[in-house]
């Protein structure tokens, strides 16, 4: 019977360990996706850090629970779940479908007449949390009144074009400062260890 | 026309936001990634770069390193081949049991 080889290494290998092994990203990628965890990790619940979206990610595509269609790079598509588990979490934390921290009424075991209230201190804490991040991201373009301002357009749901119109900016100072933003945001992101 | 409704709460403002900035990563060339890298006085091409604190792959990395491979599975080869030898040293060389010692004792015959 033919033995099998022993593993010359008997490691625990993270998702992103062996993507980087099957070649799925290139180191610099790596640096792009922690940049993007970091920053999609923020007002998620502490019990969340931007190492586990990253991980989770991976997983995901490792495990085939969500298949990269043709002709998206990896790093969008990663960067694509990871902003979908930072909307589970964010229903979790508000007390959405996945979470049990529900009140039911149902008081005659009518389920017509059942009804669900959510925790209204849940959405008021998510609103303080979500504020803070949006003063901490402010505070990396300190000093930039265009950065500044192309965030209040984004925090809008404005469309470039309109904000440019809004601010009164040419397409080039407009990207400039996009690209200042975005240096910010790598720096950032490159910055520091786990949460 | 109808007027387009988009949700006021600090929350729906974050997410719009990370889902704009996040482009913004996606669309990083890698110059940009050195370029910030160096204004942090980092340089992601060195290994062990603090770029990549947080990131655990580095023992893997390494692993995978081809004079790293290399050295490892020429290390485990040279191991299984003085393992057979190794052996029959230690054979050879087997200190005798306690009771072998003993058996020649004549006292306690």
């Amino acid at each position: 019977m033919p033995q099998i080889p022993q593993l010359a290494d008997q490691r625990i290998l993270t998702p992103a360990q062996v993507a980087l092994a099957l070649n799925l990203i290139s180191r610099m990628d790596f640096l792009r996706l922690k940049a993007i965890a970091r920053l999609h990790a923020r007002g998620l619940p502490p019990d969340v850090s931007w190492d586990d979206l990253l991980q989770e990610a991976f997983t995901r595509v490792m495990t085939g629970s969500r298949r990269k269609p043709q002709g998206v790079a990896m790093v969008a598509f990663l960067a694509g779940i990871m902003r979908s588990l930072r909307s589970e979490h964010w229903s979790r934390a508000r007390g959405g479908p996945a979470s049990n921290e529900t009140l039911r009424i149902d008081h005659q075991r009518d389920l017509s007449r059942a009804a669900e209230l959510r925790d209204p201190g849940c959405d008021l804490e998510q609103a303080l949390l979500a504020r803070e991040q949006i003063e901490a991201i402010e505070q990396l373009f300190a000093g930039d009144p265009v950065a500044l301002g192309i965030l209040d357009g984004l925090a809008e749901g404005r469309s470039a074009a309109q904000i440019r119109a809004g601010m009164g900016v040419s397409k080039t100072d407009y990207d400039s400062a996009r690209k200042r933003m975005r240096r910010a945001l790598l720096r950032e992101g490159l910055t520091c260890a786990l949460n | 026309m109808r007027t387009k409704l988009t949700l006021s709460t600090p929350a729906a403002a974050l997410g719009r936001i990370l889902d704009q900035l996040d482009r913004e990563l996606i669309e990083a060339s890698d110059e940009d990634i050195l370029d910030a890298a160096r204004d942090l006085g980092m340089n992601p091409m060195m290994k062990g770069s603090a770029a990549f604190l947080g990131l655990q792959f580095f023992s893997f990395a390494e692993f995978f390193d081809g004079d790293a491979l290399k050295n490892l599975l020429q290390d485990g080869a040279a191991l299984k081949a003085a393992a057979p030898q190794m052996a029959s040293k230690r054979t050879a060389r087997r200190p005798k049991s306690k009771r072998s010692i003993e058996q020649k004792d004549p006292a306690v015959k």
